[in-house]
C-alpha cells in the first residue's frame, strides 16, 4: 500500500465508523544525521520517521489520533480512537467545515533532490568533516563545540472525506555548527552558524566553517560601551529572530481572531516604514518551505502581507478562514503527523534592498552590529528584550571593536516603523522565512557599563 | 537495544472553545552499537522482526564506516548489570482516566479564566498525560522496564487595555497520577495567570540596568538548570565549559548548594535507571559554592575515570542518549521573601520565568514575566518582566540570602534533542542586568 492508499484507507474507514466528515495525515521520513560534539563525531544516525493521523468531526465534535505504526490494523485502531475521543469531547461552535478544493496542487520547481535523497551516513559525515576542517583552516583560534548535519527525505499525503487527496515528495538538508574561539584562556561567546537548502548543489559545507570561524574570532577581546539609544543592524539570523517572528505572529488568522494581534484591525493602514515588503510565497521554487499544498491539502500560494509599509492580508488555514468568510491562503501547519493543524507562514519573504551589509555598516555614524540574538520576543505586545550576541560597536562607518554584555531592547511594532535600511544579502532562516540583514534606528542599547 | 512506546492524551481549550481531543501512540525500537570504540545508532518504527534485524546492522555498518574518521575510541568501562523494573509511584492512574471529565475540567478553568476580569481577552488551557514504556536491554546483561508517567497542564492568558496587549503563563505538573490536578488545581494556576495579565495590561516595561534583585523560586529553578546545570555536564566539561578544572575550587557564595537528582520524589526527570541501564543517583555539584562533581554517562565516566551518574537520556527511541539533567536544584536557605526584600534599597522582585538560554561559559538571559519594585525594603508597583542576563557564576557569587520558598517545577531542555527535566530552587537575592527601557 502507498502511503495515499493508507490516507484514504483510513479516510473510508472513519466513514463507515460514523463521522460526519475526516481527514488523515501520513508522513514518511528518512533521516541521516551526524552529530558533532567537541570537533569530534559523537553520532550517527539514520532513522525512518514514519506515522498517520485522523482528525474525525461528528456533530462539531472533534477527536484527533495518531499512530507511528502504518499497519491497517493500526489505521483502525486510530480511526476508532478519534470517533471515541469525539464523542467524548464537547462541541465547537466555530466548526464549519474541513476543506474542500476543486483545485490540483502542482509541486513548486526545485523541492526534491534525488542527490540529498540518496546520501548514506559516510557522504553525510564527509560534509560535516569539511566543515570542520574548514573551521580549522581560517582560524587556529576557533574551535567547533557541536553541530549536527541531517539530511531528510520525506514524502507527505493527506486525504479527507471532501474529495481532497495529494501526496508530495520533498528533501531538505539542513546543518549547524556551534563555534567558540579561545585567546590568551579567554573564551568568544558562542556562534550559531546554519545553512538550509532545499538542494545539494546550494550547499558549502566548507562556507559554513569559515563564516562560524570568523564570527567567533571576531567577538573576541570584547569591550563594553556606555548604554545610548540608537541604530542597530540586525544579521539575518536576528532581524528574523526579532522581525520577522513578530509579522508572522501578528498576520496570523488565529491570533487575529483571538484578539492576540495588535494589527487585528489595520488592514489597509501603513503599520511599517515604507521600505518593508512582505509576501508569504509557498510556491517560492527551491524554498525551504515550498510545497505543492499545505498541512490540510489546500494548494500553496502567494500572498501579500506588507506592501510600503501597508497592511494588506492575514495568513489562514480552512478553520480560520471558515470563521472569516474567505478562502484559505493555504497556510495550514502541523509540526508532524502527531500535531492538529494551526496557521503558520510558508516562506515568509522580507524584500531585499539594494545595499550590502559593507555599505549599510559604512553608512551608520554610531550604533552596534548584532550577529546573533539571545532573548525573548513576545509577539503579542511587540516586546523584545535580549543579549546582543557576536555584536559589533559601529563609529563613524566602521566596525571598531567586538561588544561585551549588552542588551538591546524594544517594541518590535515601533521597530518595523524606524526601519532605515534593507539589505541585499537575504538567505532562508530559521523562522520559515527569508530575511536580509536590516538597519533599525531608535534601540535602547543596554550595557553594564 | 530498547524499546520505547509512549501514549499521549492532550486536551487543549482556546477561547471557550474545544479544540480536538488529541491521544496517539509512537512506538519503536532502536540499536546502538560499539564496534572497537566507534557508535553507530539506527532506529525503526516497525517492529517486525526482519526490521528490527535490519537496525543492528545498520548500527553496525554505520560503526565500522566512520571508524576511520573518528580520532577518539570510546571506552564505557564496565557497569553492573541489572535485571529490574520500576514504575512511577501514582494514586490515580491516568490510564483509567474518565476523559471526558478531563474535558469537562479544561473548560471549566477556560470559563474561569475568561471571566476573571474584562480585560482578558484569549486563553489557552492545555492538559496533557505522557504514559513512557520503557525496555532496555545490553549485551552485557541487563533487562530493565519502566513506566514513567507524566502530568501537566498549562494556562495561557492574554489581556488587552487600550490597544496594550500583555500575556502570562502558569503551569503545573509532575511525574505521578492524576492525583496532581487535586493538589494543585489547573484552576489555581489559571487564576494566577489571569490575575497577572489583567495587572500587567495597563503597566509599563521595567528600565534596564544593573540592580539588586530577589528572583523567584521559579527563575531560580531555570538558572539552575540552565546556566550552572549545562556547565556541569561531563560533555561540556570536556570541552572546556566554565566548570571544567574547577573540583575543588569556589565557583558561587557559600549560600549555594546544588544538586542534580535522578530519584528526586516527583521529579519531572525522575528515572530509576537512565537509558544506557545505569542506576540514578543524587549528584552534588556545587557543595556550600564549592564545585565538587559533574554529570555522566558511561563513556565520559570513563574518560574522567570516576563512576557513570545515571545522567545518560534520550527523548525518544529515535535517538541515541546523551548527558541530561534529570531534576537540578538549588537548594533552599531560611529567608522569607519580606526578609529577602528588606535590605533591597532600590531594586525588582523578578517572578514568572520565561524561556531562557546559556553558554557554556556560564552566560545566560532568561525571560520573566513580572517585575515588581522593590523600594526600601517594601514591595511596591509592578512592571512587565524584561529579559534577564549576565554570568551566572557571577550572579551565583553576589547570592547573600536564599529563601525557604523551595518548589521543584516542570521543565523541557533542549540540547540536540529536547528532555523533560525537573528545576528547582527557592527565591534568592543577587544582582543582575536587566535588559529594560
Amino acid at each position: 500500500m502507498s502511503l495515499q492508499d493508507r490516507v484514504e484507507y483510513a479516510v473510508r474507514k472513519c466513514e463507515k465508523l460514523g463521522a460526519s466528515e475526516a481527514e488523515a495525515y501520513a508522513q514518511k521520513q528518512r533521516v541521516v544525521e551526524i552529530v558533532l560534539e567537541r570537533g569530534e563525531i559523537q553520532s550517527e544516525r539514520t532513522k525512518i520517521h514514519e506515522g498517520i493521523s485522523v482528525r474525525l468531526v461528528k456533530d462539531k465534535k472533534l477527536g484527533f489520533a495518531y499512530t507511528s505504526t502504518l499497519s491497517e490494523k493500526e489505521i483502525e485502531k486510530a480511526c476508532e480512537a478519534a470517533f471515541a475521543l469525539a464523542r467524548a469531547s464537547a462541541p465547537n461552535p466555530d466548526w464549519i467545515s474541513l476543506p474542500k478544493t476543486a483545485e490540483t496542487p502542482t509541486s513548486p520547481e526545485g523541492i526534491f533532490d534525488p542527490k540529498i535523497a540518496e546520501l548514506q551516513g559516510t557522504d553525510v559525515l564527509n560534509l560535516a568533516i569539511q566543515a570542520a576542517e574548514a573551521v580549522k583552516e581560517k582560524d587556529k583560534r576557533a574551535a567547533i563545540d557541536d553541530g549536527k548535519f541531517t539530511a531528510a527525505t520525506g514524502e507527505t499525503a493527506i486525504a479527507n472525506t471532501h474529495g481532497i487527496s495529494c501526496v508530495e515528495k520533498a528533501t531538505v538538508f539542513s546543518c549547524y555548527l556551534v563555534c567558540i574561539a579561545k585567546e590568551m584562556g579567554k573564551a568568544s561567546s558562542m556562534v550559531f552558524e546554519y545553512e538550509i537548502t532545499r538542494s545539494l548543489g546550494k550547499l558549502s559545507p566548507t562556507q559554513l566553517g569559515e563564516k562560524a570561524a570568523e564570527k567567533a574570532v571576531a567577538s573576541l577581546n570584547p569591550k563594553s560601551v556606555p548604554s545610548f539609544t540608537g541604530k542597530v543592524l540586525l544579521d539575518t539570523d536576528p532581524a528574523a529572530a526579532v522581525l520577522a517572528y513578530t509579522i508572522t505572529n501578528s498576520v496570523n488568522a488565529e491570533n487575529v481572531q483571538r484578539k492576540r494581534s495588535l494589527w487585528a484591525e489595520k488592514i489597509g493602514e501603513e503599520v511599517a516604514s515604507p521600505v518593508l515588503n512582505v509576501v508569504d510565497d509557498g510556491l517560492l521554487p527551491f524554498g525551504v518551505y515550498s510545497s505543492a499544498f499545505d498541512d490540510e491539502g489546500v494548494p500553496r500560494r502567494k500572498t501579500e502581507i506588507l506592501t510600503k509599509g501597508v497592511l494588506k492580508g492575514f495568513l489562514h488555514n480552512s478553520f480560520t478562514a471558515n470563521k472569516a468568510n474567505t478562502a484559505s491562503t493555504g497556510n495550514a501547519y502541523r509540526q508532524d503527523y502527531t500535531t492538529l493543524p494551526t496557521v503558520l507562514s510558508s516562506n515568509m519573504i522580507i524584500q531585499p534592498g539594494d545595499k550590502t551589509l559593507e555599505q549599510m555598516i559604512s553608512e551608520i555614524d554610531k550604533g552596534i552590529i548584532v550577529r546573533r540574538f539571545s532573548g525573548n520576543v513576545r509577539p503579542e505586545s511587540g516586546e523584545f528584550s535580549g543579549i546582543a550576541k557576536q555584536a559589533s560597536f559601529i563609529e563613524n562607518g566602521e566596525v571598531k571593536h567586538a561588544l561585551k554584555e549588552t542588551m538591546i531592547s524594544g517594541n518590535v511594532f515601533e521597530a518595523l516603523k524606524n526601519i532605515v535600511a534593507i539589505g541585499s544579502e537575504t538567505r532562508a532562516t530559521l523562522y520559515r522565512a527569508y530575511v536580509p540583514p536590516t538597519l533599525v534606528d531608535n534601540i535602547k542599547i543596554v550595557s553594564k557599563h | 537495544m530498547r524499546h520505547h512506546r509512549r501514549e499521549m492524551l492532550t486536551i487543549t481549550v482556546k477561547d471557550g472553545k474545544m479544540d480536538a481531543v488529541n491521544c496517539g501512540v509512537t512506538e519503536g525500537a532502536c540499536a546502538r552499537v560499539l564496534i572497537d570504540g566507534s557508535w553507530g545508532f539506527a532506529s525503526t518504527t516497525s517492529l517486525e522482526k526482519k526490521d528490527v534485524t535490519k537496525i543492528i546492522e545498520d548500527a553496525a555498518s554505520l560503526a565500522r564506516a566512520s571508524k576511520p574518521l573518528k580520532k577518539r575510541r570510546v571506552d564505557l568501562g564496565t557497569v553492573d548489570a541489572y535485571e529490574d523494573s520500576y514504575e512511577t509511584p501514582m494514586h490515580k492512574d491516568p490510564a483509567k482516566a474518565d476523559k471526558e471529565e478531563l474535558v469537562r475540567l479544561a473548560i471549566d478553568v477556560d470559563k474561569e479564566v475568561r471571566s476573571f476580569s474584562p480585560r482578558i481577552v484569549s486563553d489557552n488551557v492545555a492538559l496533557r498525560i505522557i504514559d513512557d514504556k520503557l525496555e532496555f536491554l545490553s549485551s552485557e546483561g541487563s533487562r530493565i522496564s519502566q513506566r514513567i508517567v507524566r502530568c501537566y497542564g498549562g494556562v495561557m492568558v492574554v489581556a488587552m487595555e487600550k490597544g496594550s496587549i500583555a500575556s502570562a503563563y502558569e503551569s503545573i505538573g509532575a511525574q505521578c497520577g492524576l492525583e496532581i490536578l487535586d493538589e494543585t488545581p489547573l484552576e489555581e494556576a489559571g487564576r494566577k495567570a489571569a490575575e497577572r495579565a489583567d495587572k500587567l495590561a495597563s503597566a509599563r516595561v521595567a528600565p534596564g540596568g544593573v540592580f539588586p534583585v530577589i528572583l523567584e523560586n521559579r527563575i531560580v529553578g531555570l538558572l539552575a538548570h540552565e546556566a550552572v546545570g549545562h556547565c556541569s555536564e561531563a560533555d561540556l566539561v570536556y570541552g572546556g565549559s566554565f566548570l571544567a578544572g574547577k573540583i575543588g575550587e569556589k565557583v558561587a557564595s557559600e549560600k549555594v548548594t546544588l544538586i542534580d537528582d535522578g530519584m528526586f520524589p516527583r521529579g519531572f526527570g525522575t528515572m530509576k535507571y537512565d537509558d544506557e541501564g545505569v542506576p540514578t543517583e543524587k549528584t552534588v555539584i556545587i557543595d556550600k559554592g564549592v564545585c565538587k562533581g559533574y554529570l555522566h554517562s558511561r563513556e565520559t565516566a570513563c574518560q574522567f575515570n570516576v563512576k557513570p551518574t545515571g545522567n545518560a537520556r534520550a527523548w525518544t527511541f529515535e535517538y541515541d542518549p546523551i548527558i541530561r539533567m534529570r531534576n537540578t536544584y538549588i537548594e533552599a536557605g531560611d529567608y522569607s521573601l519580606e526578609e529577602l526584600a528588606e535590605t533591597i534599597k532600590d531594586g525588582f522582585f523578578l517572578k514568572g520565568g520565561l524561556s531562557g538560554q546559556a553558554d557554556f561559559t556560564g552566560e545566560f538571559m532568561f525571560g520573566t514575566q513580572e517585575a515588581v519594585k522593590i523600594r526600601n525594603g517594601e514591595f511596591a508597583e509592578s512592571y512587565r518582566g524584561v529579559t534577564i542576563s549576565g554570568n551566572a557564576f557571577e550572579v551565583l557569587k553576589n547570592v547573600d540570602a536564599v529563601g525557604k520558598d523551595f518548589l521543584m517545577r516542570i521543565g523541557m531542555c533542549g540540547k540536540e534533542q529536547v528532555n523533560y527535566v525537573g528545576m528547582g530552587g527557592a527565591s534568592l537575592r543577587t544582582k543582575l542586568l536587566l535588559g529594560g527601557r
